[in-house]
């Protein structure tokens, strides 16, 4: 059983799932795990214990920019929902990508409870541009040394990429997931 | 209670949670064995992927609904019913993304009809407007031209009539005359008797009376002819008063016509009607409040 008192480091091996599975999470309104399925589990290489009551970001591959998070947590606090491709580390060193859609979680009364995600196989296609798209944001937050900064500039190097291609952030998710046909 | 009804207690809660419509609840742990173990797995998985169809269905037709054709139903981990429905919903996306582009091409293909037809009319009515105004000044033109050739005709059987009239004194006068001949020619008759009873003194008064009977011959025949030639002018002169007439009633109608035919260019204030050039206008206003209301 592994526990997460020491930083993973990445091996740069892919673990891959297949096309009819869904990795599933629940997590509280401040992200910590309330719920992990199996696939999720197996993929990650974690035990139920190790994850459950553990923030969400205990998944957290450093390819990632932190740019991504942040629109994606900016989004769901307007109760909106969120697509990302998001590429995870496994407790073992191993990576996985997935297409990720984020949807809060509300009760009887329209409140908020917590959120969901849900994972699905990405295409190698999309995969590719979105790892493309992560470099060119990571090269940005990576010439600020305060955090706070580093979100800033990765943020104003997404948005113009986005100007660039004169598409939303919604908009060039969904291009890379049906490689342009849905447009 | 043993283990068992524990651990189905624990399902039957989760089972009526989801039913009423929570799908965030799930089933704990229940056990180590391999039964509990895949059991809530089992229902677990039946849970998130219910979960996953609910939320995908309703973001998707929300999406749909905002004109967000770009947001898909995620098919991948749906299988069976689940992938059926989510395909059905994905087809009424498309179909509704396709009747979005169609109306967006119709209004498209409006606009460019309204522009199309915009300068048609525009262009028509410049050019209707400059017909009605070249109609206007010809018709102008011509009606003056019918009034001075009214007044021509009329003077033409006015000397016409004066000629009729001086024929008649010319007839009367060789009327006269050829009285006077017949008189001359009686009175020759009787000097000629006259100068025969006076036998040889009265010879060469009898040479006189035969010149002048001879003189009065021929005047009688001259003012024949004369008058044949007075009733050949005067019938000729009827002919023409006729004609002049007629040709006089021909243009006075003509130019009541060209009368018209102003009116309808120019408009007439005295019937209220609207002209040519006028209506052209109004055509072009109207047809642009007609534009204005499709391109909004």
């Amino acid at each position: 059983m592994k526990t997460k008192t020491t930083q993973v480091r990445p091996t740069g091996q892919e673990r891959k799932f297949s096309d009819g599975e869904l990795i599933v999470t629940k997590t509280d309104t401040k992200g910590i795990l309330t719920y992990a399925n199996d696939v999720f589990l197996r993929i990650s290489a974690l035990d139920e214990e190790d994850a459950i009551g553990q923030p969400h970001n205990l998944i957290r591959h450093p390819d990632m920019p932190r740019a991504v998070f942040k629109l994606l947590w900016d989004t769901l606090k307007e109760q909106r929902e969120i697509f990302a491709y998001v590429v995870n580390l496994a407790s073992d060193g191993a990576h996985y990508w997935v297409f990720a859609h984020v949807t809060p979680s509300f009760d009887d009364n329209g409140r908020v409870v917590g959120y969901h995600s849900n994972r699905r196989v990405p295409s190698r296609s999309a995969i590719a541009a979105a790892d493309e798209l992560y470099g060119v944001l990571r090269a940005a937050e990576r010439r600020h040394d305060r955090a706070q900064e580093a979100v800033a500039a990765g943020h104003a190097a997404l948005q113009r990429v986005l100007a660039e291609r004169g598409c939303s952030y919604d908009e060039l998710v969904w291009d890379l997931s049906t490689n342009g046909r849905a447009r | 209670m043993s283990e068992l009804d524990e651990a189905l207690y624990l399902i039957a809660d989760v089972c009526r949670k989801a039913a009423a419509g929570n799908l965030e609840a799930r089933v704990p742990y229940l056990g180590e064995s391999k039964a509990e173990t895949e059991a809530r797995s089992a229902i677990n998985d039946l849970l998130d992927r219910t979960d996953a169809f609910v939320r995908e269905a309703g973001a998707a037709s929300a999406a749909g609904a905002a004109g967000h054709f770009y947001r898909r139903f995620l098919v991948g981990g749906m299988g069976g019913a689940y992938r059926r429905a989510a395909e059905e919903i994905s087809r009424s996306g498309d179909a509704m993304s396709r009747n979005a582009e169609q109306i967006a091409a119709a209004a498209e293909s409006r606009i460019a009809f309204a522009d199309q037809l915009e300068t048609a009319v525009l262009a028509l009515s410049e050019r209707i407007a400059a017909a009605a105004g070249e109609m206007g000044r010809s018709a102008n033109g011509l009606a003056g031209f019918a009034r001075s050739a009214v007044g021509d005709a009329e003077r033409g059987l006015e000397t016409v009539t004066e000629l009729r009239r001086s024929s008649g004194q010319i007839r009367h006068a060789v009327d006269l005359i050829n009285r006077v001949a017949m008189q001359t020619q009686l009175l020759s008759l009787n000097a000629s008797i006259e100068a025969a009873r006076a036998g040889a003194a009265g010879r060469g008064f009898s040479v006189v009376a035969n010149e002048v009977k001879t003189l009065a011959n021929e005047t009688g025949e001259s003012s024949g002819e004369i008058i044949d030639q007075v009733d050949a002018v005067q019938l000729a002169s009827e002919d023409a008063v006729r004609v002049l007439k007629a040709v006089t009633d021909r243009i006075r109608e003509m130019s009541g016509l060209i009368d018209g035919i102003a009116a309808a260019v120019d408009g007439d204030t005295a019937h209220e009607t609207t002209g040519l050039s006028e209506l052209a206008e109004v055509l072009r206003v109207e047809v642009q409040s007609f534009l204005a209301a499709a391109r909004a």
